[in-house]
């Protein structure tokens, strides 16, 4: 395992303009990755993935489907990486690039998971409503087991708080504030680049009757209200920008 | 943080609660035993029907809506067919601060009033025509107090996001790099402490 | 008019947006025993409606504006109490999990025990991420430009470890040129400040 740690970052969208060299050759076998494909995926793949992941949870209104195969693959590789540093003098060159590289990855895994946990926060009793309704429809949860429990604990602890400041009333204290969810505003408009050819998506305008169609072409980008297209969001035919 | 939040009233939101906190003109259609305190004016013990009061948004408009409806209300002053007029001969004109401060949302309640949908209209056609001049504000100004007086809470809300992003992209394009600060809480806490501290000696 | 004192703590919150003011029970205690009158005479006027003793729909409207004015006491209260809880999580991830004994007195008691809770919760999260005994959240704030950065220390700090287990003096007014990753905390609570060129 030598020169694994050095990798081709795509640093258009963290403002980076150093370059670092050598991209690799080292493979990541993500087994437990939960595709159908259970293909190997190069390390730069890996960042990449990341890469699209953090872009789309930053600019989505709403919580996305969790990647926490991807974060944990990267997290395995930033600390490969980090091992390795280790046994490099700490005048050689190289390893002040090769450290440059993992404060990087540590930011765009960093980041994702805070805002992540941003709209878990915000948006508690909806994300954990519809966590429900996932799990009785037994489709994949979009939180991971951490922040999950993570998710529930914030909300009885606000409970609990809430509970002590409303002590006073007379009675059985009102819980109507439970129904009155912070719910993200899936109007909103984002910006986003096509991945593929996408024919007919409907534009949602909030009106009762059908929205226009329009035609994505590959590579092509557009404003448009993120309701139109969350769907192609979570499956991946559109990348928000 | 970072969370991008586009504008959505909730339960919460201290906007939304000021307001609906605006009043506006109704009068009664029914008696309301033991509330004539409602009435400033008056020192009986109810508030006799006919009476005309000026009350809190948040008040009317429940009491004004359905079948069993017991004030009647009235727009807002600002949104008459006069303050209208106003807008529409020139919105960029106007000190919308002074109309209200929260011009929109509480136009968003009152247009309840107004069945014809005139306000609906004023609201949206005010803030195309001001959107124009408040990006090219944010584009161009330095921060100047000044700039505020004319504009809503919403627009400030606005103008303040535009500029940030303004100067952002300024320093991105000057290419400084980003520098570290102290955060923000850290900084107003300090400050506080140093002014609490002038105080005592 | 019913829910002014309540509208109080909102306009106080909201005066105070990045910082926490003192927890004013004062106030509050006020709003509460708004809320509890008003609770009450609706009882006494439900009641009496029942007991055929009045005109048994005549204290509709009375009874109805009663609650409606309950429900806005009650939304501006928790707005209060929500608006400083967000205020509080912030705080949470500039200060990190010690607050500074002057903030802490702000504090409700319920306040300070939700912001324990809500610091164990988030430490419980991050050692749970990755396969690695966890990832610490509250660093890498920003994004990295460059690896050494230059900084001035703005008091006497004294003796300080650095990541490489080198420790240093920090004198008021001196300059260093360190790793990003050892100013960071330091910066953000205003012992070092950035500069740059």
């Amino acid at each position: 395992m030598d020169d694994s740690m050095g990798e081709q970052f795509d640093d258009s969208d963290l403002n980076i303009t150093e370059e670092v060299a050598a991209p690799t050759t080292q493979d990541f076998g993500l087994d437990d990755i939960n595709t159908s494909d259970t293909e190997a995926l190069t390390a730069s793949q890996v960042i990449e993935l990341m890469e699209s992941a953090w872009l789309n949870e930053k600019f989505s209104p709403e919580i996305l489907p969790h990647k926490t195969e991807i974060v944990d693959c990267l997290l395995g590789q930033i600390s490969y990486m980090e091992e390795n540093l280790e046994n490099l003098e700490s005048n050689d060159f190289q390893k002040s690039l090769h450290q440059m590289e993992t404060y990087r990855l540590r930011y765009l895994v960093t980041s994702y998971l805070r805002i992540r946990l941003e709209k878990i926060e915000m948006f508690n009793y909806e994300i954990l409503k519809q966590e429900e309704v996932r799990e009785e429809k037994n489709e994949e949860s979009y939180l991971s087991a951490g922040e999950l429990q993570f998710a529930k604990e914030y909300k009885e602890n606000l409970e609990q708080h809430f509970d002590n400041v409303l002590s006073f009333w007379p009675g059985l204290p009102p819980d109507d504030w439970k129904k009155e969810y912070i719910k993200p505003n899936l109007h909103s408009f984002v910006f986003l680049k096509s991945k593929t050819e996408i024919e007919g998506v409907i534009i949602d305008d909030g009106n009762e009757e059908d929205g226009d169609l329009v035609d994505f072409k590959n590579g092509s980008q557009m404003i448009i209200s993120y309701n139109s297209v969350s769907n192609l969001v979570k499956k991946g035919d559109v990348q928000l920008i | 943080m970072s969370l991008v939040l586009s504008y959505s009233p909730n339960y919460f939101s201290i906007d939304d609660i000021l307001a609906s906190q605006e009043r506006t003109p109704c009068k009664f259609l029914t008696n309301v035993p033991k509330l004539g305190k409602l009435n400033p004016a008056s020192e009986d013990d109810d508030l006799a029907a006919g009476t005309s009061l000026e009350l809190p948004i948040w008040l009317v408009q429940p009491l004004s809506s359905g079948r069993h409806a017991i004030i009647a209300a009235d727009l807002p002053r600002i949104y008459t067919e006069p303050y209208r007029e106003i807008l529409k001969a020139d919105p960029v004109a106007v000190d919308l601060h002074k109309f209200n401060l929260y011009f929109y949302e509480f136009g968003l309640y009152a247009k309840s009033f107004d069945i014809r949908g005139d306000v609906a209209t004023t609201l949206i056609y005010t803030f195309i025509t001001r959107f124009r001049k408040i990006m090219d504000l944010a584009d161009n100004m330095g921060l100047d107090p000044l700039i505020n007086d004319g504009l809503d809470m919403l627009e400030r809300g606005l103008f303040f996001e535009g500029h940030k992003a303004r100067t952002k992209l300024n320093n991105w394009l000057i290419q400084t790099g980003m520098q570290l600060e102290a955060a923000n809480m850290v900084t107003n806490h300090k400050k506080r402490k140093r002014v609490n501290l002038e105080d005592i000696i | 008019m019913f829910g002014e004192k309540a509208v109080e703590l909102v306009k106080e919150v909201n005066r105070n947006k990045d910082s926490l003011s003192p927890y004013n029970t004062d106030l509050i205690e006020q709003v509460n025993k708004e809320i509890c009158g008003l609770i009450e005479q609706n009882m006494e006027d439900a009641n009496a409606s029942i007991a055929g003793s009045s005109n048994t729909a005549a204290y509709i409207p009375t009874v109805n504006v009663r609650h409606l004015s309950v429900q806005r006491n009650l939304r501006c209260l928790l707005s209060y109490h929500h608006n400083r809880v967000r205020c509080l999580r912030n705080m949470r991830w500039e200060f990190g999990s010690l607050l500074p004994p002057e903030i802490k007195s702000n504090l409700s008691s319920s306040e300070a025990a939700w912001f324990s809770s809500y610091s164990t919760s988030l430490a419980k999260y991050m050692r749970s991420i990755g396969d690695d005994g966890g990832v610490n959240l509250g660093a890498d704030m920003k994004p990295p430009k460059s690896l050494y950065i230059e900084v001035r220390c703005l008091l006497d700090y004294g003796k300080h470890q650095l990541g490489d287990g080198t420790v240093i003096l920090l004198k008021k007014n001196t300059r260093y040129y360190l790793p990003r990753t050892d100013c960071e905390e330091l910066i953000r609570l205003e012992i070092f400040e950035h500069l740059i060129n």
